[in-house]
């Protein structure tokens, strides 16, 4: 009888992605908490204050490393939990391919919201 | 042989049943309801985020919105979960790391602790704006 | 030594039927091991009640079983250390095995997984099954002079564990993963390499944890480590198996 544990997996690099990008965010979802509710009069900007916010190109860039950040973050541990539903091969592939859709338009949605904004 | 196996759903959600596990048990529990609840606030704040498209007043209107108590007492809420999934995804990278992992309990009483004191800080400044 | 009355609640099931709980009532000394009971109910009120028990003193990990919920080695845990006088002792089989009758799992999964690490369980005259020692001698062979198959690894014997399944039964990946090397797994890949010499081998040891279902689907629970009962800290091995691979990972970028 064959051993199905006996045979080399592909190797991944996911977990250490959730880490990656869970330390960052410690660090960008820091900043944003504290730049967007303890730093802005009021807790929360205003229309003309998010414009003005996000026209800053140093905040743009962290904004959009936050946003690629926590989305990556969200769905591989979106991706966790539904592995634990003991996927086929084939349905686990495709979970893969549906949640990268997922998250390409996420930061497609969050830049295009963005740049109409700025503009 | 005939035996008895489990439903798929009741082996998936067995993370859930903490009950006579320990405080590593605990921490993943907590981990991964935290991260499922950010989940959801991530997207819900993405769709909030689209009423700036519509223009000063909407955006303006959601502000006066979002500074009622009832709002931020959600956002303390919020706050806690950001607190817990962030400090105790900390103590997984370390521990998965191979650092601290004699010391795991007592990393998540700190992560407990810290999130606590932060969070009573916190409340009090998001009350008094 | 004192008689105590003692309520178990076992875990039924054969196949065919549902599964359902039994309480019996058995009177045993008050310095009974739980194993003791269950020995009790099966030789005087339940001949069919299914159990695994051998050495009776932690060596062998055949009498694994969750006791209150909790995974334990009934024959070194003590009735009155688990039974707080009123409500019934539960004894129920390890999660996250097929149940094959009452208190008895299916270890299959454990021992391939074992086996993938290249821990072989058996002993040299296992090695000629279906033939025996006492076969050969009926035979008139000399076992001593038969050989070894080749590349077999003589009795192997994984210092501390004793393969009872408690790490496996206490993992929640465990629970929801069918592929998940586990605990007792990526414990024995780590000792393996820890044990070998040969880049070779000590190559496809990382590669076989470095997969999807192997280190990297731990969820740092720590179950496993707390319910062992032989300190093997499955946990702190996984632990250091990702350590191990992340660093190799990072020495084939910077080219080293």
């Amino acid at each position: 009888m064959k051993n199905p544990f006996a045979e080399e997996p592909k190797p991944t690099s996911a977990w250490l992605w959730q880490v990656i990008t869970g330390v960052g965010l410690v660090i960008l979802l820091g900043l944003h908490f504290i730049a967007n509710h303890f730093v802005a009069k009021g807790g929360l900007r205003d229309f003309k204050e998010v414009v003005a916010y996000l026209r800053n190109p140093v905040i743009l860039f962290l904004e959009v490393l936050f946003l690629l950040c926590v989305t990556t973050h969200a769905l591989l541990g979106v991706r966790a939990i539904l592995l634990d539903f003991g996927l086929s091969e084939p349905a686990e592939r495709r979970m893969d391919q549906i949640l990268k859709t997922v998250g390409f338009l996420t930061v497609g949605y969050g830049l295009a919201v963005t740049w109409v904004v700025i503009r | 042989m005939s035996t008895l196996d489990y439903r798929k759903v009741s082996r998936a959600s067995r993370w859930l049943d903490v009950r006579r596990r320990k405080l590593g048990m605990w921490a993943y529990a907590l981990n991964r309801i935290t991260g499922i609840g950010l989940v959801v606030y991530l997207y819900l704040h993405l769709v909030v985020l689209s009423l700036l498209l519509r223009g000063q007043a909407a955006w303006d209107f959601f502000v006066t919105v979002a500074r009622s108590p009832y709002v931020l007492a959600l956002d303390v809420i919020l706050l806690a979960g950001i607190l817990i999934h962030g400090l105790n995804g900390l103590r997984i990278a370390m521990t998965g790391f191979g650092i601290g992992v004699g010391a795991q309990k007592a990393l998540f009483v700190a992560v407990m602790v810290v999130s606590a004191v932060t969070l009573w800080v916190a409340t009090i400044k998001i009350f008094r704006i | 030594m004192n008689m105590v009355k003692v309520p178990l609640q076992i875990f039924r099931y054969k196949p065919g039927q549902a599964p359902r709980y039994d309480t019996f009532m058995v009177e045993i000394p008050d310095t009974s091991h739980v194993i003791d009971a269950i020995d009790t109910v099966w030789a005087i009120h339940d001949r069919s009640l299914a159990f695994r028990r051998a050495c009776h003193h932690s060596s062998c990990g055949s009498c694994a079983i969750r006791i209150n919920g909790v995974e334990k080695l009934p024959c070194v845990t003590r009735v009155t250390d688990v039974w707080g006088g009123h409500d019934p002792l539960r004894l129920e089989p390890l999660r996250n095995f097929p149940v094959v009758s009452d208190l008895v799992v299916d270890v299959t999964g454990l021992f391939q997984r074992m086996s993938a690490a290249d821990m072989s369980m058996i002993c040299e005259a296992e090695a000629f099954l279906p033939f025996t020692v006492d076969t050969f001698a009926v035979a008139g062979l000399d076992p001593k002079l038969v050989e070894l198959p080749e590349n077999f690894s003589r009795f192997s014997r994984f210092e501390k564990c004793i393969e009872c399944g408690i790490c496996v039964s206490a993992c929640p990946t465990m629970a929801a993963d069918e592929k998940f090397l586990g605990p007792a797994g990526l414990a024995a890949i780590h000792q393996a390499r820890k044990k070998s010499n040969d880049p070779v081998k000590v190559e496809h040891l990382l590669g076989l944890a470095d997969g999807e279902h192997g280190v990297w689907r731990c969820h740092s629970a720590f179950e496993c480590t707390e319910a062992c009962p032989q300190a093997v800290d499955p946990a702190g091995k996984i632990m250091a198996l990702r350590r191990e691979l992340i660093a190799r990972r990072f020495s084939k970028m910077m080219g080293k």
